[in-house]
């Protein structure tokens, strides 16, 4: 059973792909809470929504490949703009005009060009554990080579398309490790992993590639177009996207970091009271 | 002493009257304080104000009729106009565009006015115990006030609110206690009562009765309509036991200008006197809520990565408690190597901590100087400790706060607080403000009354001893562990006072016995020769050390016994005198004397007066109980009205059958010579004082982590 139920739910279509949206609560400001990469869809947020409800309007959707929305098979379809404008067309649906932002990871991506590009729509945006290829990736990411046939990969060689193909449940396991590096987290690991299970590997490549265009320069662009209220955290043993990238990215957008110390790439799942009453504040500024 | 002084004072004049005011602090955004004056003034918010001005700009005001202000005795120069006029101008002075207004009783009209008339100038209000009428007033000043200008024959109670009352002789003062009285329903309320009785008679009945006469504060509807001109946020502090003004007169107003009510359940009139440290968090959270809350860039670790970590707090009067309190970590150290140890404190106890090389939070900077405090409350060799505690009360509420701060960071497993007075008072106060295991320690449990005191005194520590009682009855969480540096048979045999129970039952029934803690191991007998060797003292020469503690309070005695330094020395001249004059008192304030050593701070005293061949000192417990530990003959001269030291460490001292007792007012040089030849270097029989009370605390402590 839930902690709670969405109050009104929905679809929108877009470009002929359905996004399926819930909404909690009536309080204000809304607080959209963004999807991330499609390999876990918006139930990952099962530990703000009720908490945030009490106080918020709380929207969610699943990003397009995950969850309740479609699973368009070509890459073009999984590029940022493609989920900002998703984002868009869920806040309209919802009757929302504007809300604070809240997104994990390469949620990062249509969070900024939110920020740069619908500033009338945005309050404020947190991100969490953000992907801003600000700074390099984690060195032991290096090995990665997504497109390349490789022999019997091992570690981040997994992040693989063809390993994908044959052995997507075998990576889903190693993956989702490396999002919960803190000790006794076997109930997070078991949730994601069943929810990553829910998609295919052929789609998540294909959400791979639409993002390949969010480089640094693009990120770079965005972040300094963005004027609204920003907070950052980021935990300092993510084993995704380092620290340094949340540094990164509050240096980038002039917004507050808050270190989450001894965390990794998925605190809200993790530490979800003190992530809660960060967004909490957060909003609570936001709001006079 | 205050807590923390203005950094700027001034006053404004206008139309020949002159108002005066003070600012705090340089934060943004600017509070402006407005007392109902003239029967309080700037004073009465000594309890919220040092916490404030750590963050934001504070400007107080005594207002027209009282205090450093005029005093006009016609009611026109009290209308409204005037006094918003006068807050217009303080404004202008201090510099201040925009601030948030904090107002009391019937100076929430004239911030209601500010608010409606001048809405670019205030960015909030928030209103305590509002006088506003928008709902009737209590049924029982109904009367009383229809009655106010007629001649009423002996009144008492409300009717005493009369200006032919207050013209009296005497009538004016009557009225106030009665008032006050009704004012602060809440158990307990002594010192506040004393403080806002003795505002009100800064004024006199002439500018009470001008401004009543003047106020002219708009009723019913026109009061409607001034609520609802208000643009900026309002929130609305209300004690439900106010006998001055009914809640439904702060819930209307609450309503009219769209605020928040917060009722204090069980407060009276005075809630930023009695609840200083509630009204202080209500105050920043309303600011907070509407300039947005300061989101710095900080660190949160997860709750199962961080380390064990304890914050020390050690009694900061003097340097009684330093040693010990060293010792008991250092073994607490020991029997969890892991735990990290953080100390709240300030000087003197920091010279001790810093030489040993202990760990001092950065936030100890703004902690207010509880010795200092103490050094005022002394008189020659008299310090009534127990007025010079209630005294304090300001700096114990502005020192709870930044500790509060401390530990709402979240990071300490353990708070040890060595008679830590503002941390137990105050989260008895407010339990819910209590983080993390607590430990409180002490050497003496119970105030008592000095003989000269008279009744006053006995009910004042009765009352203080019952409020302790209550709080520890009423919430037995609040403190995890409580140790008694002694044994049961160190307490006194006397009573909490009234119908309390016996001081060593209850203690027994709520503490742990740790025994007591000196803090380090005497010399043995074969050691000695060595240590006063190594410390410059040579075997043939009668050392007597003559020192005063880690206050500032010591002066009279060093001057008595330098005194007597000449005639001791043509009596025994192998006499060698070293006086210490400790860390708060310039050893180059004496004069000097031929032969006499004076020195300031002395880093482990303890060992000279281990070695000494006589030792003169105060009444505190510290020294006196290092010198019986290492039994050396010594003379204690217990302050004047120090209750402690007169009764507490003095019955410690007789059950350890150490040192002579020495009454300061009737010693003089010739006696202390007479002692010092009689006693120097002869062998004492006092019983065993035991070593091992740090590692007994420290085990007591080390069970709660």
């Amino acid at each position: 059973m839930r902690a709670r139920y969405p109050d009104s739910d929905g679809i929108v279509v877009r470009d002929g792909v359905e996004i399926r949206y819930e909404r909690y609560g009536q309080g204000w400001p809304a607080i959209l809470l963004l999807p991330t990469w499609s390999i876990v869809h918006s139930r990952h947020w099962k530990m703000q929504v009720p908490y945030l409800a009490r106080h918020f309007t709380v929207v969610c959707f699943d990003g397009r490949g995950s969850g309740g929305s479609g699973r368009p098979a070509d890459a073009s379809a999984y590029s940022d703009i493609a989920f900002a404008s998703d984002a868009v067309a869920v806040m309209d649906a919802a009757g929302i005009d504007s809300a604070v932002l809240v997104s994990v990871s390469c949620g990062a991506f249509w969070a900024l060009r939110l920020c740069a590009e619908h500033p009338d729509r945005v309050l404020g945006s947190v991100f969490i554990a953000p992907t801003a290829p600000l700074v390099p990736p984690l060195a032991v990411r290096r090995v990665q080579r997504f497109d390349k046939v490789l022999d019997d990969p091992v570690g981040w060689q997994t992040y693989n398309a063809h390993y994908w193909k044959t052995n997507y449940p075998e990576f889903v396991t190693f993956f989702v490790g490396r999002i919960f590096i803190e000790q006794h987290s076997t109930k997070q690991i078991e949730d994601a992993i069943g929810w990553a299970l829910e998609i295919d590997g052929e789609t998540l490549a294909a959400a791979h590639r639409g993002l390949e265009c969010c480089d640094a320069a693009a990120t770079r662009r965005l972040a300094a177009r963005a004027a609204c209220p920003v907070l950052v955290m980021h935990g300092t043993h993510d084993a995704l996207r380092g620290h340094a990238e949340g540094e990164a990215l509050a240096d980038c957008t002039g917004g507050a970091l808050v270190t989450l110390a001894g965390a990794g790439h998925f605190p809200h799942a993790r530490d979800p009271v003190r992530v809660n009453l960060l967004i909490k504040q957060f909003a609570d500024r936001v709001r006079r | 002493m205050r807590a923390r002084t203005p950094d700027r004072e001034g006053v404004v004049q206008r139309d020949g009257v002159r108002v005066a005011f003070e600012v705090f602090g340089h934060g943004e955004p600017a509070l402006l304080l407005i007392p109902a004056s003239p029967i309080t003034h700037a004073r009465s918010w000594k309890g919220i104000v040092p916490s404030l001005a750590r963050r934001f700009t504070v400007i107080t005001t005594d207002g027209r009729g009282t205090g450093r202000s005029d005093r006009p005795h016609t009611s026109e120069c009290y209308a409204p106009a005037e006094v918003t006029a006068d807050l217009l101008a303080v404004l202008d002075a201090a510099g201040v565009d925009l601030a948030f207004l904090v107002a009391h009783c019937h100076a929430v009209p004239w911030a209601l006015c500010l608010a409606a008339d001048h809405p670019e100038r205030v960015a909030g209000l928030l209103a305590i115990d509002p006088a506003v009428a928008v709902a009737p007033p209590h049924p029982h000043t109904l009367e009383p006030d229809r009655r106010w200008a007629d001649a009423v024959d002996a009144p008492s109670g409300w009717a005493m609110r009369n200006r032919h009352f207050w013209r009296q002789d005497g009538g004016y003062r009557e009225w106030i206690e009665f008032f006050f009285g009704q004012q602060l329903p809440e158990p307990h309320s002594t010192k506040q009562y004393e403080d806002t009785v003795g505002w009100a008679l800064d004024t006199d009945a002439e500018a009470m009765i001008a401004e009543r006469e003047g106020r002219a504060a708009p009723a019913g509807s026109e009061a409607e309509a001034l609520c609802r001109r208000v643009r900026c946020p309002v929130r609305v502090l209300h004690g439900s036991d106010d006998r001055c003004q009914p809640v439904a007169r702060g819930r209307r107003l609450a309503e009219l200008t769209g605020g928040d009510l917060v009722v204090l359940e069980g407060a009276g009139h005075l809630p930023h006197g009695r609840d200083p440290v509630k009204v202080t968090r209500l105050i920043t959270g309303f600011v907070d809520r509407i300039t947005g809350a300061p989101m710095y860039t900080t660190t949160w670790t997860r709750g199962p990565c961080r380390p064990r970590r304890a914050l020390f707090l050690s009694s900061p009067i003097g340097l009684g408690h330093a040693r010990r309190d060293v010792a008991v970590a250092k073994e607490l150290k020991r029997l969890r190597p892991e735990l990290e140890i953080d100390w709240l404190a300030q000087h003197p106890v920091t010279t001790v901590l810093e030489a040993e090389g202990e760990r001092i939070h950065p936030a100890s900077q703004w902690l207010a100087s509880e010795s200092a405090h103490v050094a005022s409350e002394a008189a020659g060799h008299d310090l009534h400790c127990f007025q010079a505690l209630r005294r304090m009360d300001e700096i114990l509420v502005a020192n709870f706060m930044v500790f509060q701060e401390v530990v709402e960071e979240g990071r300490y497993d353990l708070v040890i607080g060595d008679e830590a007075w503002d941390v137990d008072y105050y989260w008895h106060e407010n339990p819910e403000l209590k983080r993390g295991q607590n430990v409180w320690l002490t050497d003496f449990v119970g105030y008592l009354p000095m003989p000269d005191g008279g009744e006053r005194e006995a009910f004042l520590t009765t009352d203080y001893n019952a409020e302790m009682i209550e709080h520890i009855d009423r919430y037995p969480w609040i403190r995890d562990r409580a140790i008694f540096v002694g044994q049961d048979h160190d307490i006194v045999p006397d009573t909490f006072g009234g119908s309390l129970p016996a001081i060593r039952d209850w203690t027994t029934r709520h503490f742990s016995y740790s025994g007591y803690i000196t803090g380090f191991t005497p010399p043995e007998p074969d050691e000695v020769a060595p240590l006063r060797s190594e410390l410059g003292y040579r075997d043939d020469e009668l050392v007597c050390v003559v020192a005063v503690g880690g206050s500032g309070v010591g002066q009279a005695l060093i001057d008595k016994v330098a005194a007597a330094y000449p005639l001791a020395k043509k009596a025994v001249p192998e006499l060698r005198m070293i006086v210490v004059t400790g860390p708060r008192i310039d050893p180059a304030a004496f004069p000097q004397r031929a032969g006499l050593e004076l020195r300031g701070y002395v880093h482990r005293l303890y060992q000279h007066l281990c070695v000494c061949d006589l030792a003169i000192v105060q009444g505190g417990l510290t020294t006196t109980m290092e010198l019986t530990a290492a039994k050396r003959p010594f003379l204690y001269f217990p302050l004047g009205h120090h209750f402690e030291q007169n009764f507490h460490v003095r019955h410690r001292l007789d059950r350890y059958g150490a040192g002579h007792c020495m009454d300061y007012a009737t010693t003089d040089p010739d006696l202390i010579a007479a002692h010092i030849t009689e006693l120097a270097g002869k062998p004492v029989s006092y019983r065993d004082v035991e070593t091992d009370g740090a590692a007994r605390a420290a085990q007591l402590i080390a069970e709660l982590i």
